[in-house]
């Protein structure tokens, strides 16, 4: 699972140098440019949480469902913008706002803002730290400072 | 500088109203000096000085993490930023909804526990107990000091403003008590100050962002008022990339995204932490921290934007006008004075967490690098506080529009700097010394050739693509192929490796 996190995330990084690498061909961004860089941010950034997500056995286990999850309300705000035609003053209005800016707001600047924070503490004592975990740290912290210790001593 | 309007607009407040905004002023500052002196008397020690002693709670982790977060912009550059570009300038926030819990997966816990488990104050200690490189230690220490002295001027030149609009004091004068106020609080207490202090900050932010947002939409009718307003004469302003390209929208969300993960100020504070156990919560308070502050970058541009279009107000001549004309237009003198405050606060909050960090880097992280460390490390950090400070306010008082410069490539320059070593180097026993020196070296070289050729008029790159994220998308990409290039049994050291692991 790290492994497919970390490739995932350097083609993702790639990805996004391409996307930027366009913009310096003759005739302006190309029209697929926007759409990889945001597929690859998108892609590159819950990569990175599934990176530091994944436990000691090497999986991510139930937070696979939230981050795909946020993903998925990335990716699709994102594409909800770049896919939908403007229609000016035409365009209606979802809570407040033309509905592909509400995708984009709401869907990437406050849904994740709920499910992810939430996820993390559900998950806290499972997952990222138990108290095991802690205590090991703790007696290995203990036998590495002994050991620095005897080593400047000698 | 986008907090010189400030300064105009208070001078044309309705009369009675300034004694207010200087009496909440005078009782903010007052606050500020009590916690100040409160946290100087339980500084003992160097830990005390730049970890806090690892003695805070979560409550004010969260805040404090939020307030260095936030500078000053989020309440006077940012409203006109929106008011200028529509809500293309919410990808400079909208990752801010993800960005804690990402942080908290890939750093938090595990520089928490590294904290711990070595006795760690800075981030450059993180990243030598990783590589076990005191080169790399060295490097990402020159990088930080090189961003925290444009940070901090940036910083001071807009305090210096926020003061002379109030007190009437010189935009000279103002820049030096400004940073004598914060200097005082930082040099004898130290982070302890910094921490207690923000607290006190970001709630204060807090309350008054959420204030202010329920008065601009309540002075446009509501939201949906407002977007009719606007779509009526601009509809491009409330489309979903506002007035910028997709390109440079996703630009800002990739830098202030991903580049999170790479701000030591806001990162140095997982150290401080009384309980790892209650990184539990950081996420949910923090991001419900930050949402709520900016309420008022979202509610002031956008309303400012909808009386205008209504006919209410005229155009601003200038963008950055827009928190000063809502102040003069809509709010009461008491909440205009909080909102003074509240913008003190943001850029108090963050130039104290860069001199803290500074004054590391300067104490601690490049003697550690030479081999060498101050005996009289809590001495060595006031002073070189003081030198710090006094240095970033010269910047500040005699450099023109170098500030402007010096301030706009800190965030580029943290990111693409640490992004690399920390968020994937913590997280990969593959990841390799060489390769955390030059993605380092690679975000430094980036980041100050360019932009100092943009600076210069010299080179400039495409529309919507920015320094920062070439400095940033390069450095990761160096950072894992160097990595894969120059793979080899580096050992790592027990407790590191568990810490990787757990």
């Amino acid at each position: 699972m790290k492994r497919f996190a970390l490739v995932t995330i350097f083609l993702a990084t790639t990805g996004i140098a391409i996307a930027y690498a366009s913009a310096f061909l003759p005739g302006g961004v190309p029209s697929w440019a926007p759409w990889l860089l945001a597929a690859c941010i998108s892609v590159a950034m819950m990569a990175l949480a599934t990176l530091g997500a994944i436990g000691r056995d090497g999986r991510v286990g139930k937070l696979a469902i939230p981050i795909a999850i946020t993903l998925l309300l990335m990716l699709g705000g994102f594409g909800v913008a770049l896919a939908f035609p403007a229609l000016g003053a035409a365009e209606p209005i979802v809570l407040g706002l033309p509905l592909r800016a509400a995708a984009v707001m709401y869907g990437i600047g406050v849904l994740p803002a709920l499910v992810l924070p939430l996820a993390y503490a559900l998950t806290f004592d499972t997952q990222t730290l138990t108290e095991d975990d802690l205590e090991r740290v703790r007696a290995a912290a203990r036998v590495a400072a002994e050991l620095r210790a005897s080593r400047g001593a000698t | 500088m986008t907090l010189a309007s400030l300064a105009a607009p208070l001078g044309a407040l309705p009369p009675g109203s300034r004694p207010t905004i200087v009496a909440v002023a005078i009782v903010y500052f007052l606050i500020v000096v009590a916690i100040g002196v409160w946290a100087t008397r339980r500084t003992h020690s160097a830990r005390d000085f730049f970890v806090a002693g690892e003695g805070i709670g979560i409550w004010t982790l969260a805040i404090a993490a939020m307030t260095a977060t936030l500078s000053g912009f989020a309440f006077v550059g940012g409203p006109g930023l929106v008011y200028s570009v529509g809500l293309g300038a919410m990808f400079l926030v909208l990752p801010g909804g993800i960005t804690n819990s990402m942080g908290a997966w890939v750093l938090a816990k595990r520089m928490r526990l590294l904290g711990e488990a070595r006795g760690l104050v800075t981030v450059p200690d993180a990243i030598a107990a990783r590589y076990d490189s005191r080169a790399a230690q060295g490097l990402s220490g020159v990088a930080i000091l090189i961003a925290v002295i444009g940070y901090m001027a940036t910083n001071l030149l807009a305090q210096g403003l926020v003061i002379d609009a109030v007190f009437n004091t010189g935009l000279g004068t103002g820049v030096w008590i400004g940073m004598l106020v914060i200097l005082a609080y930082t040099a004898s207490g130290g982070i302890l100050a910094g921490v207690y202090t923000d607290l006190f900050q970001g709630s204060l932010k807090a309350l008054v962002s959420l204030m202010v947002f329920f008065v601009a939409m309540g002075a446009g009718g509501g939201m949906t008022a407002i977007a009719h307003h606007i779509q009526a004469i601009d509809p491009g302003f409330l489309g979903p990339w506002g007035k910028l390209t997709p390109l440079a929208a996703l630009s800002f969300f990739f830098v202030f995204g991903v580049g999170s993960l790479g701000q030591p100020h806001v990162v140095h504070k997982f150290y401080m932490l009384r309980d790892p156990r209650r990184l539990k919560w950081y996420p949910l308070l923090t991001t419900s921290a930050l949402l709520i502050t900016l309420l008022l970058y979202f509610g002031v541009g956008v309303a400012i934007k909808g009386q205008v279009a209504a006919g209410a107000i005229p155009p601003l001549v200038r963008a950055d006008d827009a928190t000063p004309t809502f102040l003069l237009h809509f709010t009461p003198p008491l909440l205009a004075g909080l909102v003074f405050a509240g913008v003190a606060a943001a850029i108090m909050g963050t130039t104290n967490s860069l001199m803290n960090i500074g004054a590391a880097a300067i104490t601690h992280d490049l003697p550690v690098a030479f081999g060498r460390r101050f005996r009289n490390e809590l001495l060595a950090g006031r002073l070189s506080t003081i030198a710090l400070s006094l240095a970033a306010a010269l910047v500040a008082q005699f450099s023109g529009t170098l500030v402007a410069f010096l301030g706009v490539f800190g965030w580029g320059l943290f990111a693409s700097t640490l992004v690399p070593s920390l968020a994937i180097g913590l997280n990969w026993q593959g990841a390799t010394r060489a390769a955390s020196v030059a993605s380092i070296s690679t975000g430094l070289a980036i980041t100050l050739i360019f932009e100092t050729l943009a600076y210069f008029k010299m080179f400039a790159f495409p529309l919507g693509v920015s320094v920062s994220a070439i400095s940033l998308v390069t450095s990761l990409l160096v950072f894992f192929v160097v990595s894969w290039i120059t793979r080899t049994a580096e050992p790592l050291a027990p407790d590191v490796r568990l810490i990787m692991e757990v």
